[in-house]
């Protein structure tokens, strides 16, 4: 893995720093654009990039668990007389 | 009268009037959310027990305080937050600080190593095993953000901390799920 070096006027610490937003596109257009460059250039930022993306899709694509009906049951029963 | 479908109302006009001593439409807002204030409980909680408390008091909060929120166009923030000061209420030991550096977090999540998740299948349980072995505090935030898809002002406005250290917490939790992904598959 290469040492690390300013790519597009970027140390990887930099870059680093910014990684979730730039996955989220929340940086500016120009900041966004430098960081691309840099993650063009930079083989251990853009895999790190490439695990956080996995990471969030596989957590994003986790089932969403129903809420178990005694619970309800037990939720409601302690609202009753909020409900009326 | 047959009222319109569920779907239909907005948050806005229920939270209106639940403020007004509409009990039918509190049941309402009880039923679109609780499902969601249930699974963010259960995240940052360590038992089921608990996290049925906080949906409890969370609702009751809600129907106390409704009138002070009736401009609200979206319930589900304003409700997580109720829920998070329930939780922070049983959080006896405070939220410790974060110390862990940004560079040591992100070799653990492979900075420096080839990249491993991409082209792994990640299953339902390794995945919910990763994020059970996460903090409470982590959960939290990869909840909000990566499960129920908050914008990080939302996200703030939920844990009352500011944009800047939830966006700082968010990129953190992140790099500690996908360490824990790493090394589930190292163990697989």
């Amino acid at each position: 893995m290469e040492a690390e070096r300013p790519l597009a006027g970027l140390h990887c610490g930099e870059v680093l720093a910014d990684l979730t937003e730039h996955l989220d596109a929340r940086l500016g257009p120009e900041r966004s654009a430098r960081i691309g460059e840099h993650l063009d250039g930079c083989e251990r930022c853009r895999s790190l990039r490439e695990e956080i993306a996995a990471a969030v899709c596989a957590l994003r694509e986790l089932p969403e668990e129903p809420l178990p009906p005694e619970v309800a049951e037990r939720l409601w029963a302690g609202l009753e007389e909020a409900l009326g | 009268m047959v009222e319109a479908d569920d779907a239909r109302i907005s948050d806005e006009t229920l939270i209106g009037r639940t403020a007004a001593g509409d009990a039918a439409a509190f049941g309402r807002l009880v039923r679109r959310y609780q499902a969601a204030v249930y699974r963010f409980a259960r995240a940052a909680v360590p038992t089921a027990g608990d996290s049925e408390e906080i949906l409890l008091e969370t609702f009751r909060a809600a129907r106390r305080s409704a009138r002070r929120h009736r401009d609200e166009p979206s319930a589900l923030p304003w409700l997580l937050a109720l829920a998070h000061q329930a939780i922070e209420r049983r959080r006896t030991d405070g939220r410790e600080g974060d110390l862990a550096s940004l560079r040591e977090l992100a070799r653990t999540a492979g900075w420096g190593e080839p990249a491993r998740l991409a082209d792994a299948a990640l299953g339902t349980e390794t995945v919910g095993s990763a994020l059970a072995a996460l903090s409470p505090e982590d959960r939290e935030i990869l909840t909000l953000c990566d499960r129920e898809y908050f914008t990080i002002d939302e996200a703030a406005q939920v844990t009352g901390d500011s944009e800047a250290v939830a966006r700082a917490r968010l990129h953190r939790a992140r790099l500690r799920l996908t360490a824990r992904l790493r090394e589930g598959l190292h163990g697989s």
